[in-house]
């Protein structure tokens, strides 16, 4: 039985993928007397397999050996591309991660999308991300996390693009494939550039191989930047971060799962590509460099969101750049924690805030206040939420950064400071958007606002306690460090941070109707950090700029000059047809002379070639 | 065996042509004899399916010479042989024909006009291709290749939109043009050999000086060129496709190009290897001018049809590519990609036609919101985005599968062409996703608030067509293995290159 369930264990990816496919007759429309219930019951059915089954897999790999599943997909030529999945706990357990959480947005979902007339396509959405996300987590080959990879790329864009008659969903979806395509086709290049050098895509091939390779310093530069180029464009990251933002015109569930765990799998590849960066110090800079600069970019343009899901999801982008910070230091236990706390923290907090926005029909926190009495349960689900993200009392955000902080003490102290301030800032941030929520007095929009139906408060109420659980979870897998060796200042300056960042979100003046300071330096810095630096502009007059001007040159290159040329030969041949008809006038005097001139050129041509 | 590949829709075309006339105006008086070319026509096409099927099932895959020979002296005077025969190169292409014919017919409107002719036409096509996809003779080869000319001009010019004329026209001239230069090619190649036929022989050129050869190849080159169609030899391209009716383009993209790759690695690669390996580096950077041109060319167009063509030329630039690489992998990716090409643009044409039959429309500034449910397209719409998917390379679709083959086949040997390549990836899904995002999403604007319905006839091409794109990006070996034997063996008369993309990949690992 536990040899059947191990080597049956790459069916867990596929139960999202079949739940997604039984629901197309719902989808398209071939069964509508049941309406599309039916089609999430299938998806909430499958997800549950997989769960249970991932679950059982997770409990005999607990203390053995990985086994890797090896699946021969394609061979061809010199070409042998081999499916490999990790049936390790690790692996299993980001599974877990990831089924569970599908499984709550899912349930949320009911809930949440129970109005919505394309309930069944929404789910068959979902089941593809998960399947896919499940993938990624038991993936250990390159080839496969990549093209799982670009599956989540597709999914994303279905799923921004679900209500796709809002103008501003269009471009949202449009944004979110293009830039993460960019990611993707650079990582591409990449991978058949190391296809191509080191023969395999298998990770354990892969680090055998890059222990002993010898690149030209081009090469491995070149390599390691296209290698986090895909991580790059799915973490959100400077500068492919912009589609996260945007992304959030798409339904609540999905970002519930787009926040927590899908932009991990990005990270999770990262990770798992960590021993090959190795190779570039370049791309390990330019990890730490992009992460530090999202890192603290993101928190300061989350303070200046007023739509309540983009402040959070900045905040997302910001603690993806801390991940990118511990992969580029190598220091991958960190960001596997980071991640793993993240995730749960992150899913609760937009479960909370879906809750908001379905009872207020609003995303803009400023048109909101007083929540708490009203909505009790979504109001203790964002304080778990915010208390489990940032690093202030002993829940996971706490352990996970303090981690950070303890990992980079003594050798990269500057880190701990980026650390510190994403911490503070992030604080300062949350309890903002609590103040805005939820205290204060109620607005028309808030004033009748009943706590949600049990299929989201069920999801929700269960991610609190899993969330207030966490440090259980963390000392039952033996991740919490010992009392004895605990790091006093480490964790002194940590609470600081965070108790600052709290106080100064408590105290500071929020005035919801004058939203706009008169000042003027103090609107520009509203303004930059409101429109997120304005790269979305940078871009739209230099990317989007030079490929429209490129592609209108070509355009008309090819409509008239190479037609052009074209047709002119044509007209040409027909011209001197028309023209040369005359010529034949009937009268024999006129041959004549064409035959005399005729004659005497050649003759003279003759003459003058043999003299 | 192989003949009746060709004789089937032959002799269907000559049944429909004895069947008595049909009034044109039967569909009012409803009275006259019914119209039995359509189901002639399926029928006919249906057998020739089932027939390249069950020789896809008697093909011995383990063997790299060519099975199911036929042999008949023609012409001895001239050297002219009826030789066909079939090998891993053309049994895919042979299968993808008739499928093709047969979805492009049974997506053809049934209140055409002249259906007697159209139908017999489109057999007579067919039966062109096949010829051409199984002659084992030069001449041969050339002959099926300009009788197959003949009845996609007419098709073109009677039943295509308003400029049909100059479509139909220009595309006669620069293919009859393509013919002369191949046939130049091939008779300076058996004149030259002082050969005394015409038969299929790779080892025919090697006695031939270098110089000689690289005319003869350049020759072919700009023949094929122009079929591909290579940039800048394609302007005829995007004005056959637009002017074509939808069943017309699906085949024009879906097979027809493909005898001009076909010509390429048969004739080009085969008989000429030498020469091509001399060339090839300057193939790979034409293969790169044509990728980033077609695809540039088509972020800027605002008709359908026309991105969907320009795409066309992309994708045939990745097929120059891993033939000029000439790995074994890579020549195998081609070979892929002709089929992945032949179904992705014919799923993308298929759903263009229906869109542009419901709407009267191709623009993508015009139309917007086509996927709202009840009044718009919304399966149409979903189909539509499959395929963008599978033209732009996302796994789990043929195309991913197809261009993943040829650009590890081709990077040993040319890294930055291939990575250039690579871009038009990316560019295919820029300017794919500007149509399915300016067309599909939004919101539905009065004018089209009342289309006519889709019926499920429309759909059933597209849900196949995806059904099958969706399934061979899954399990890929599938065709593959038809395919491997043959393209390995092409490349043993071919050791140039390949030594030298080994000893790059060997320098690279230091």
């Amino acid at each position: 039985m536990e040899q059947f369930l191990l080597q049956n264990s790459w069916w867990i990816p596929c139960y999202g993928f079949i739940g997604a496919i039984l629901t197309l007759p719902w989808a398209v429309g071939i069964i509508r007397r049941t309406g599309p219930r039916p089609a999430a019951y299938f998806n909430l059915l499958m997800t549950i397999i997989s769960l249970v089954h991932g679950f059982l897999v997770f409990r005999i790999t607990l203390g053995e050996d990985p086994q890797p599943l090896v699946i021969h997909w394609f061979t061809a030529a010199d070409l042998d591309l081999t499916l490999m999945l990790d049936v390790s706990s690790v692996g299993m357990g980001a599974v877990e991660l990831v089924t569970a959480l599908s499984l709550l947005a899912q349930l949320f979902a009911l809930g949440y999308m129970e109005k919505d007339w394309a309930l069944a396509r929404f789910f068959a959405l979902m089941g593809f991300f998960e399947g896919a996300m499940s993938g990624l987590a038991l993936s250990e080959s390159l080839f496969l996390s990549y093209a799982l990879l670009e599956m989540l790329t597709l999914s994303t864009y279905l799923l921004v693009g679900f209500w796709y008659a809002q103008p501003l969903v269009v471009t949202a979806a449009r944004d979110a494939f293009l830039t993460k395509r960019v990611g993707d086709v650079l990582l591409l290049m990449g991978v058949v550039a190391l296809a191509t050098l080191s023969g395999t895509l298998n990770f354990p091939d892969l680090y055998e191989w890059a222990e002993t390779a010898e690149l030209s310093p081009t090469v491995s530069t070149l390599l390691g930047l296209a290698l986090i180029s895909g991580p790059i464009g799915k973490c959100a990251q400077f500068p492919l971060h912009l589609w996260l933002d945007e992304a959030m015109e798409g339904p609540n569930p999905a970002s519930i799962l787009r926040n927590s765990v899908v932009v991990a799998c990005g990270a999770y590849v990262l990770i798992k590509l960590q021993p090959i960066l190795v190779l570039s110090p370049v791309a390990s800079i330019a990890l730490i460099v992009l992460g530090t600069m999202t890192a603290i970019g993101a928190s300061l343009v989350a303070i200046a969101q007023i739509d309540i899901k983009r402040a959070l999801s900045h905040s997302t982008s910001a603690y993806l750049g801390l991940v990118f910070i511990a992969v580029g230091t190598q220091w991958t236990d960190v960001a596997l924690f980071v991640l793993l706390t993240h995730a749960i923290a992150k899913a609760l907090l937009f479960m909370s805030i879906g809750s908001v926005i379905l009872t207020t029909s609003s995303q803009d926190i400023t048109e909101m206040g007083g929540l708490w009495s009203r909505m009790p349960a979504t109001s203790i689900a964002f304080v778990v939420g915010a208390v489990g993200l940032v690093g202030l009392l002993p829940l996971g955000g706490f352990w996970a950064l303090y981690e950070g902080v303890d990992t980079y003490w003594y050798g990269q102290p500057w880190l701990v400071v980026v650390l510190l301030i994403v911490n503070a800032l992030s604080a300062f941030n949350l309890t903002r958007v609590f103040r805005l929520v939820f205290l204060g007095p109620p607005q028309p929009k808030t004033r009748r606002a009943p706590e949600v139906p049990w299929t989201m408060a069920v999801p929700m109420v269960a991610l609190t306690i899993t969330t207030l659980l966490v440090p259980a979870i963390l000392q039952r897998l033996y991740l919490l460090p010992d009392w004895t060796y605990i790091n006093g200042p480490a964790v002194v300056l940590l609470m600081l941070s965070g108790a600052i960042g709290f106080a100064l979100g408590a105290t500071i003046h929020l005035n919801r109707t004058w939203a706009r300071p008169i000042q003027t330096p103090l609107k520009f810095a509203q303004d930059l950090l409101a429109y997120d630096f304005y790269v979305d502009q940078l871009y739209k007059v230099t990317v989007v700029w030079l490929v429209d001007r490129v592609s209108r040159l070509n355009a008309w290159f090819d409509r008239y000059v190479l037609d052009g040329a074209v047709n002119f030969v044509g007209l040409a041949s027909i011209f001197s047809g028309e023209s040369l008809k005359y010529s034949v006038s009937g009268q024999s005097q006129f041959y004549l002379l064409t035959i005399l001139i005729g004659v005497s050129i050649l003759g003279a041509l003759l003459t003058y070639l043999v003299w | 065996m192989l003949s009746a590949l060709i004789v089937i829709p032959l002799l269907g075309a000559i049944l429909i042509g004895l069947l008595p006339r049909v009034s044109s105006s039967h569909a009012q008086t409803g009275a006259e004899v019914p119209d039995y070319s359509r189901a002639i026509a399926l029928l006919a096409v249906t057998l020739a399916i089932f027939w390249s099927v069950l020789l896809g099932f008697k093909f011995d895959t383990s063997i790299s010479h060519l099975q199911f020979v036929e042999n008949m002296p023609w012409i001895d005077a001239l050297g002219l042989t009826y030789r066909l025969g079939l090998d891993g190169l053309s049994l895919p292409l042979l299968v993808i024909n008739a499928l093709l014919t047969w979805f492009a017919i049974y997506s053809t409107d049934e209140l055409l006009q002249r259906p007697r002719l159209y139908y017999m036409l489109i057999l007579m096509l067919n039966a062109g291709v096949a010829g051409a996809f199984l002659a084992q003779d030069l001449l041969l080869f050339f002959l099926f290749y300009e009788i197959e000319l003949i009845p996609l001009y007419l098709l073109i010019a009677i039943w295509g939109g308003a400029q049909r004329g100059y479509a139909a026209t220009k595309f006669l001239i620069y293919t009859a043009i393509s013919g002369v230069l191949i046939l130049a090619a091939f008779l300076g190649l058996t004149w030259l050999s002082g050969a005394s036929s015409f038969g299929y022989d790779p080892s025919r050129s090697q006695f031939l000086p270098l110089a000689t050869q690289l005319i003869l190849l350049g020759t072919l080159l700009i023949g094929f060129g122009i079929k591909i169609p290579l940039v800048p030899l394609h302007t005829w391209l995007p004005d056959a496709h637009v002017e074509a009716s939808t069943p017309i383009s699906v085949l024009l993209a879906g097979v027809l190009l493909k005898l001009g790759t076909y010509g390429l690695l048969r004739f080009g690669l085969g008989l000429f290897p030498e020469a091509w390996s001399v060339l090839s580096p300057w193939l790979a950077i034409w293969a790169v001018v044509s990728v980033l041109y077609g695809a540039f060319t088509a972020i800027a167009q605002s008709d359908m049809k026309k991105m969907v063509a320009y795409s066309s030329i992309a994708h045939m630039g990745y097929i120059l590519l891993g033939a000029a690489a000439a790995t074994p992998l890579s020549i195998l990716g081609t070979v892929f990609q002709m089929i992945s090409h032949g179904l992705i643009s014919a799923l993308l044409f298929l759903l263009v036609g229906v869109v542009h039959k419901k709407t009267g429309t191709r623009d993508i500034n015009i139309l917007h919101g086509l996927l709202t449910p009840e009044r718009g397209l919304p399966i149409i719409g979903s189909l539509m985005i499959v395929g963008v998917m599978a033209s732009a390379g996302i796994p789990g679709m043929m195309g991913f599968i197809s261009e993943f083959i040829i650009f590890r086949g081709s990077f040993p040997v040319f890294p930055v062409q291939t990575l250039l390549c690579m871009v038009g990836t990316g560019l295919t899904a820029v300017y794919f996703l500007l149509l399915v995002n300016r067309s599909f999403f939004g919101r539905l604007p009065v004018q089209f608030s009342n289309l006519p319905p889709v019926q499920w006839s429309e759909r059933i091409p597209g849900f196949l067509l995806a059904t099958m794109i969706v399934f061979l990006g899954l399990q890929p070996s599938w065709l593959v293995q038809w395919t491997e034997t043959t393209t390995t063996a092409m490349l043993i008369s071919y050791p140039t290159i390949g030594a030298v993309g080994h000893s790059l990949t060997q320098k690279d690992k230091g």
